[in-house]
């Protein structure tokens, strides 16, 4: 990739952003047709696999009616909390853990032991402590999130050059301002790379808590049709998740990655996974 | 930019150090003694290896040595101080400020006011030829223009002594030539104690008031050579290549280098040889 030119000439850049957003779609469309050639050959039955128009009638359905809308506010909103609480508290202790060798001595062990342990596990005994209210979801959200982003914070605080803090300590740079200005940004890509991560993951987290321990939201939604057999609103539920996770990572992470990592040479565009 | 205080403002005592490897000890340096008084410019020279850079860090306080001490101002040296500036071998601005700011960053951090910060900026862009470049990220630099944008970000910092690890190294040889004749301008205008690693006689020579040349690992130095100064305000490149004197200088440190080199070959170190200048 060439780097940024003089002035970035706005033209070239819209007309290669407009074949970046269709090439994406390709494997989507083959997968759309596969799946219509295999229905129109085998004709499952509709409990288990419907054909693709159903489920955008059934999709338009829940759109038109406002239900929908209401299962996305309800799941957006503790995504967003349990995601948030995750990145804060994995991206904290993480630059303890990378920034102190005796700090990680005492973590490390501990949260070894606690990311094997899946959010199915604890469901039971958190229902019991936390009740079937938001602290549910938050805390599973982030049992998922926080690991992924603090294993991620602590490779990328270690891997930042040692030359470019010392450097900075010789400008009269504190510890403390070496660690904002500094460690900070050079661990920016794996923050970036375990955010995406744990995004994807806190989807995961989520549904599953919410076929449980909720009134409303996607999960819950998917959950209900899955007791009437209806397929096609679990197969609807499953593109809005998908469509929803992929529109946060175009819409917050790629744009706020161009703007850092990108523009810093720290990775070259195009080569971190979409 | 107040002429500095006399005396001797690094004191390396009796220093040695010695890494920990997985494969046991590595002395990176034999025994060095050293005293560089205020405002000089010491130049060093030495084969790859030999300690250059180790006794570099441990004057700069990145490393604590193993024997002896090292004294700035009198005082002994625990870490890294904004009185000791270092332009390091490898490149060390950092990727994530504009070519403005890396420069910048020393006065940021002692919270100079914005128009001293600006001119110290500006002046400093000019007498290292990045006029253009201020607001560019150093990844779309050249290799000779990020080192550039280093000896500048330290210079603007204003330290009392600047530690250089082969600044000039990745300079293409015509910008070479006109930052080591503003660099000897600008240290002796601003009486800085300037230390100086190179691997070129040359400009070990033109820079100094005195080269120290090293010997091979564990390397101690075994000559020190005073170079007088012709012109007070600084040198230039004409003259000094004209001037017998100074000629004869440079031929007595390759001397002295190239016995280094040789004995070392002899010996068949397993130490990469790199050609001097
Ligand atoms: N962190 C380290 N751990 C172990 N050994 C080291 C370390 N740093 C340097 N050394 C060893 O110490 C010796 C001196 O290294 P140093 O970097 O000071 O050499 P130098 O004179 O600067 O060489 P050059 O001219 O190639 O830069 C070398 O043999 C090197 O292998
Ligand atoms: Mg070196």
């Amino acid at each position: 990739m060439t780097a940024i030119a003089h002035k970035p000439a706005r033209k070239p850049v819209r007309g290669r952003d407009i074949v970046w957003m269709i090439l994406p779609a390709i494997p989507f469309v083959l997968l759309l047709a596969g799946w219509t050639i295999y229905w129109a050959i085998v004709r499952p039955n509709m409990g288990t696999l419907p054909p693709v128009w159903t489920v955008a009638q059934t999709l338009w359905q829940i759109t038109a009616s406002g239900e929908l809308l209401g299962h996305i506010i309800a799941s957006l909103g503790r995504l967003v909390a349990g995601v948030s609480v995750g990145i804060v508290t994995g991206v904290l202790l993480g630059f303890l853990v990378g920034l102190n060798k005796r700090a990680a001595e005492f973590v490390y062990p501990l949260v070894i032991f606690f990311s094997a342990i899946s959010g199915i596990v604890w469901l039971p005994l958190v229902i019991g402590w936390l009740g079937l209210g938001p602290a549910l979801f938050i805390f599973l959200i982030w049992n998922t999130v926080f690991f992924l982003v603090f294993q991620n914070t602590v490779l990328g605080v270690q891997l930042v050059s040692e030359v470019l803090e010392l450097g900075v300590r010789t400008l009269g740079g504190s510890r403390l301002h070496t660690i904002l200005n500094v460690t900070a940004f050079g661990a920016m890509p794996y923050i970036m790379s375990g955010i995406r991560s744990g995004l994807g993951f806190g989807w995961r987290a989520l549904i599953a808590a919410e076929l449980v321990g909720a009134s409303s939201g996607l999960g819950q939604m998917i959950f209900h049709a899955a007791e009437f057999h209806r397929a096609d609103i679990i197969l609807a539920g499953c593109v809005v998740i998908g469509l929803l996770s992929l529109l946060m990572d175009r819409l917050i992470l790629v744009p706020l990655e161009r703007r850092t990592i990108e523009r810093w040479g720290l990775v070259t565009p195009g080569a971190k996974g979409a | 930019m107040t002429p500095t205080v006399q005396g001797d403002k690094i004191v390396v005592e009796n220093f040695q150090h010695i890494f920990d490897s997985a494969d046991g000890p590595i002395e990176a340096t034999g025994r060095v003694d050293l005293t560089i008084p205020a405002g000089q410019f010491v130049t060093l020279v030495g084969p790859s290896g030999c300690g250059k850079t180790t006794l570099l860090k441990a004057i700069a306080g990145f490393i604590d040595p193993t024997h002896g001490r090292i004294l700035c101002d009198g005082a002994p040296v625990t870490g890294p101080g904004r009185d000791r500036g270092v332009v390091f071998q490898e490149l060390a601005i950092l990727p994530w400020r504009t070519v403005r700011r890396n420069i910048a960053h020393g006065l940021e951090i002692a919270r100079a006011p914005r128009q001293e910060i600006d001119a110290t900026v500006k002046r400093l862009i000019e007498l290292t030829g990045l006029v253009g470049f201020e607001d560019r990220y150093p990844h779309e630099l050249s290799g000779g223009m990020k080192q550039r944008v280093a000896v500048a970000r330290t210079w603007a910092a204003d330290p009392d002594v600047i530690l250089m690890d082969e600044p000039f190294a990745a300079v293409d040889a015509m910008t070479r030539l006109t930052l080591q004749e503003e660099l000897a301008s600008l240290s002796y205008q601003t009486k800085k104690t300037v230390f100086f690693i190179t691997h070129s006689v040359d400009e070990a020579v033109f820079l100094a008031d005195r080269v120290l040349v090293m010997s091979r690992r564990p390397g101690t130095i075994k000559a020190s050579i005073e170079v007088p100064r012709r012109t007070p305000g600084g040198r230039d490149w004409e003259s000094f290549t004209t001037d017998t004197d100074m000629q004869a200088i440079v031929e007595k440190v390759l001397r002295l280098v190239r016995e280094e080199k040789t004995a070392h070959k002899k010996d068949s170190a397993p130490v990469a040889l790199e050609a001097a200048g």
